[in-house]
Parts: structure tokens; sequence; C-alpha cells
């Protein structure tokens, strides 16, 4: 338990770093990709920020327990098996999920398939991280 | 005495009934993007009528713009969406621009001139007041193409600009309103 939530918490670090500076630093660069989401289906108050800052974390967590639970089946080098437990998550949680948000949701294929990369990249890192913290 | 509370009763100056082929816009900008929102073809027979008490004073005007903010269109449909979200719509359907006053009426109307004047702009329930810029353009005879702008704040109506993302993408407070009516001048009377 406790390498679960001390593997979850470093990862949570890292991906929070990663992931909201990679975003901030896209969207200095890149506006144009994040014109999309100027649609009311985004929560536009601020009322959520705190658990938008807290995906990292959530996130991070989640992984940390199925990675304590099935880490036995990741086989290779540490590199090797983050990248495997990131196609794992992908396969399992991320396409269904994406499937189910495009076809429901009135969101570009762009925002779908950005998402279905931000969250592929975050679990490979995760996994790499559990790979050397929780091996 | 009771006609002596009543209030004086004034001969009007002049009419501007506006015609077909008006418009509005806002225009906006965010940390991503800009975006320009407008009422295209806007027509409601209003009449907006001049007075003056004496000829050092201001034209005082009387009508307004009822402008139904569902209208707007953004030319993207998710924008849109996001503009009446901002804007309120729901709750508070129009943007009303009522005309107060004018510092000069028109020296000549076969020239274009520039002139300042007083309106209130009620946006989501919050009324407030603004100098205006217009500039008056003839557009055929006793006609006349009326043009206003005036760079307003989304915080001046109590509305939080929208942020999207955890506020990484943020909508900049100023929006610039402009509008285009087309008005036909009655009953002018330049001797007064």
């Amino acid at each position: 338990m406790k390498k679960i939530i001390s593997s979850g918490f470093i990862s949570g670090i890292i991906l929070f770093v990663l992931s909201y500076g990679g975003l901030f630093i896209s969207i200095r660069f890149f506006p144009q990709l994040y014109t999309d989401y100027n649609n009311p289906l985004f929560n536009a108050d601020g009322s959520r920020d705190i658990f938008f800052y807290l995906h990292a974390f959530v996130f991070s967590f989640a992984l940390s327990w199925f990675w304590s639970r099935f880490k036995g089946m990741f086989k290779g080098s540490f590199i090797i098996r983050g990248l495997e437990f990131g196609m794992v998550y992908a396969l399992v949680a991320l396409l269904p999920v994406m499937w189910i948000t495009f076809s429901s949701l009135d969101i570009t294929l762009n925002i779908v398939l950005s998402w279905f990369m931000y969250g592929f990249i975050q679990a490979i890192i995760a996994g790499i991280v559990f790979a050397k913290v929780n091996a | 005495m009771v006609g002596f509370n009543q209030p004086p009763k004034k001969a009007y100056y002049t009419k501007w009934v506006i015609t077909k082929g008006g418009s509005i816009s806002v225009v906006g900008s965010t940390n991503v993007n800009k975006f320009s929102c407008a009422i295209a073809d806007y027509y409601k027979p209003d009449t907006l009528t001049f007075y003056q008490q004496n000829s050092s004073t201001a034209f005082q005007i009387t009508g307004s713009l009822a402008l139904d903010v569902q209208h707007f269109d953004c030319h993207n449909p998710p924008m849109t969406a996001n503009l009446r979200k901002a804007l309120k719509a729901k709750e508070f359907p129009y943007l009303t621009i009522t005309f107060i006053s004018l510092n000069r009426y028109p020296a000549n109307l076969s020239n274009t001139e520039t002139l300042k004047g007083l309106v209130t702009i009620a946006l989501a329930g919050v009324s407030k007041r603004y100098e205006i810029n217009y500039r008056i353009t003839p557009n055929g005879k006793k006609a006349l193409t009326l043009e206003g702008t005036r760079q307003v704040n989304f915080s001046d109506f109590n509305i939080v600009p929208p942020r999207k993302i955890g506020g990484m993408i943020q909508t900049d407070n100023a929006l610039q309103v402009k509008f285009n009516l087309n008005v036909k001048v009655l009953d002018y009377q330049p001797s007064l």
C-alpha cells in the first residue's frame, strides 16, 4: 500500500509538471490547435479548475494501484515495461472512452485524437516511473 | 397645479427611422484566437427622435435598439454557442442600446461627420452608460448610415470572461461593440 501511494505521488508530481507545463507551452506556441476549446461543452467559469489540476494525481494513483496488481505481467527493461503499460492502458481504457466521447459529444476528431495521445503519453510516463520506483 | 407638475412637452427637432440593412457586431479575443460575432441585417422599425432644449446644449435622443443575443452569429457554431452562453442569453435575451444624446447635430447631412454621444448599454441584467464615437455618412437622399463604436468590458456587466481548461485558455475582458444602422431622416428642421 505504501508503495502504491509513494509511486502514485511521485508519478503525480512528474505528470503534473510535464502535462500542464507541456499544455501551457503548447498553447503559447501553437494557439491555433486550441481554438476548438471555445465551446460551451467546456466549463468556462473556473469553478472546476481544482479538479482539472488534480487530474494528474487521480490518474497516477489509479494507475499505481493497477500497476501493483499486474506488474508481474510486464517484462523487460523499465522503458519497455512502461511502454507496454501505456499501450495496455490506451487499449483497455482510453480507446473505448474516446470512442464514446467522440460519438456522443459535439467535439472534433482532432480534440479526441489529441486527448488519446495525451493520455497515452501520460500512461507511458507513469509506467516508466512505476517500473523504476515499484519494480 | 396639476399642469405645473407635468413634464414640459418638447417639440422634436428631427426623427431618424431605422431602415433595413443594419448590422451589429462584437469583436473580442482569447489567448488562442480572435472572434467576431454579428447580427447581420438588423431591422426593427425603431425611430430615434432628437430634441434640443436650446442651441447651446447637446441633442437629447429617445429611441433604442433591442438586439436578440440569440441572433449573434460567430460563423463557427461552438463559438456562437460560447458567446451566447457567456452573455447569459437564456436569462437575459436582449442586448439593449438606448440612445441618450448627441453632442451636436450633423451640420450638413451630405458630408461624412464624426460625432460623440451618450448611450446606455444593457446586457446580462446590468446597464452601463458610455460615451460613443459615431460616424455619420450620407447614404442617399435624406438617408444616412450611422456607425457607432465603443469598447466595453465583460466585467462592466458583471460577466466573468470565459476561461477554459483550467484557465489556460482565457478570453480577454475587452469587447469591441460596433453597430451600423441605416436611417431615413424625417422632419428635418435645420432652422431651429
